[in-house]
């Protein structure tokens, strides 16, 4: 579903933060892009969201070099969603709203019956649906903004970093979403994540960047079990 | 009193589409167009050109106001975009060259002498003692109408949800599918548009000369500021506020204190109560006087 080959990337007239990263993410799978802060894993995600444009390489969708589309264009036209960092829901707006404004390229007949199918889903949205989504607790945030990719009904869904600044139990609840959004809707879910342990028990397979290059990569199983990924990115053994 | 109600919202007209236009250009552009002034003084001069070449009125209000639309659009394309590029505060400052620059084309084209539509005189009209002309009505019903569709633009339309989104987060709204680029023109557009219309209709009451634009920006920017920049419905209230400071300045009879029968503020210390009043919102409500971020367009 997203091939990336070769994607060198960077920041103005910055050196390459990506040296030619190759990456193969399949539909209905979860891939986890792992590693330390300043690896380049966010830079990679927004190279495929097509927020930043790759110095060389290429990024293709469904068999389709996207690589110079801008974000917008894929989302149109290949049912790209993204979910950002921080800063991931439309503050000064109602729940209502940054739902719906997901929802401006479906059927207006599906649009309503999708809305509230993820509010059944997700009721602690439902319970809000009025209120800005300013008043929202960070996990709900983190909901809303699925909620408003997910209700685009799309192909490829990227996440940057679901769990930041969660707390524990939160962050348990974010995993199992994403966890049932593959169950349910089979599509293709790229994450970039800092909580390793928590995202490869979810993941099918996933990769490990260091200082811009594919350090390892694997199943997710394996690489939970590798005394290498172990110690350097799991805190030593990993708990059962 | 009822003549301090009518006087006030008549200068609240002269400021608000324009202020308005001034503060949804911040919301989402981030940096305040100074030459939206001169847009106003634009539509005007345009507007008399077009009824002088023998267009009615309203036709050749309509089509001026349009060809500011299109004027603003392709400045943003050329000059701003880039400038804004570089950074918010070269946006700003290379506005007011533009701006300066407009005004001596003006001079050129137009000359220093103060142009008027071509308008039939008609007797003022008594409503609660208070004295009103046909055409300062009209202008209040014509600002009042351009502020409702506008409110209606965007709350309730597809743009203005786009509009707001990118206001809000332009990132994220990218990331939404919206065209945030596309979304900006038209926000440049419309601002445009009712910064001319609003130069047209202070002309409805009085005259336009090569001036108006640089008179109209200190107020004009105080009512964005006091509205909350970023907020254009907010700028309504900062219009209102400005109009009533300036029209307190100009019609108080300060000759009880004085010992005198009369004493009057001369107009031209109107603008001083826009000063005092920006200097004043800077200090205390940096944000403006009903902005929260969860209001914030």
């Amino acid at each position: 579903m997203i091939e990336v080959q070769g994607v060198r990337a960077g920041y103005g007239d910055g050196p390459d933060i990506l040296n030619g990263i190759n990456l193969v993410a399949d539909a209905g799978k979860i891939v986890t892009i792992l590693g330390p802060n300043g690896c380049g894993k966010s830079t990679l995600l927004k190279c495929i969201a097509g927020f930043v444009r790759p110095r060389a390489g290429d990024v293709r969708m469904s068999g389709t070099a996207v690589t110079n589309l801008k974000a917008h264009e894929k989302v149109r036209s290949h049912g790209v969603g993204f979910v950002p960092q921080t800063d991931n829901v439309f503050s000064s707006m109602s729940v209502t709203e940054n739902i719906m404004l997901g929802a401006r390229f479906v059927a207006r007949a599906e649009r309503e019956q999708r809305f509230e199918a993820l509010l059944t889903q997700y009721p602690a949205l439902a319970a809000k649906r009025n209120r800005k989504a300013s008043a929202l607790s960070g996990g709900e945030r983190q909901l809303l903004s699925l909620a408003r990719a997910l209700i685009a009904k799309p192909r490829i869904l990227l996440l940057d970093e679901p769990s930041a600044g969660l707390s524990p139990r939160m962050m348990h609840e974010v995993f199992e979403a994403i966890s049932e959004i593959r169950a349910r809707e089979g599509i293709c879910i790229l994450m970039v994540e800092q909580n390793a342990f928590e995202a490869l028990h979810i993941s099918d397979t996933a990769y490990v960047l260091s200082l811009g290059d594919v350090a390892m990569q694997g199943r997710a199983s394996d690489l939970l079990a590798d005394p290498a990924m172990r110690s350097l990115y799991l805190g030593g053994d990993a708990p059962h | 009193m009822f003549q301090f109600v009518v006087d006030v919202a008549l200068r609240a007209c002269d400021l608000m589409l324009i202020a308005v236009g001034m503060s949804a250009v911040y919301s989402l552009m981030k940096f305040p167009n100074i030459a939206l002034a001169q847009y106003a003084a634009m539509g005007a001069f345009l507007a008399i050109v077009l009824q002088r070449a023998g267009l009615p009125l309203v036709p050749s209000s309509i089509v001026a106001v349009l060809i500011v639309g299109v004027v603003a659009v392709l400045l943003n394309r050329v000059l701003f975009e880039r400038m804004l590029a570089i950074g918010s505060s070269t946006a700003m400052i290379g506005s007011l060259a533009v701006s300066m620059v407009i005004s001596a084309i003006f001079l050129v084209i137009i000359g220093p002498s103060p142009a008027r539509f071509n308008l039939e005189i008609t007797r003022p009209l008594r409503v609660l003692g208070a004295r009103i002309t046909e055409h300062q009505v009209l202008s209040l019903g014509i600002t009042a109408a351009a502020i409702s569709v506008f409110a209606i633009l965007l709350f309730k339309t597809d743009l203005g949800r786009c509009m707001r989104a990118t206001a809000t987060n332009n990132l994220l709204a990218d990331a939404t599918g919206i065209d945030t680029r596309k979304t900006k023109t038209a926000v440049v557009a419309i601002s445009a548009c009712l910064a001319a219309l609003g130069g047209i209709i202070i002309t409805m009451k009085g005259e336009v000369n090569i001036q108006t634009g640089l008179d109209l920006l200190l107020p004009v920017f105080s009512a964005a500021i006091l509205g909350g920049l970023g907020n254009p419905l907010g700028a309504v209230g900062g219009a209102i506020v400005i109009a009533m400071a300036e029209t307190l300045i100009t019609n108080v009879n300060f000759g009880p204190i004085l010992g005198q029968d009369l004493v009057f503020l001369p107009a031209a210390y109107a603008t001083a109560g826009s000063f005092v009043i920006l200097v004043l919102t800077l200090l205390w409500r940096p944000r403006g006087l009903f902005i929260s971020e969860v209001k914030r367009v």
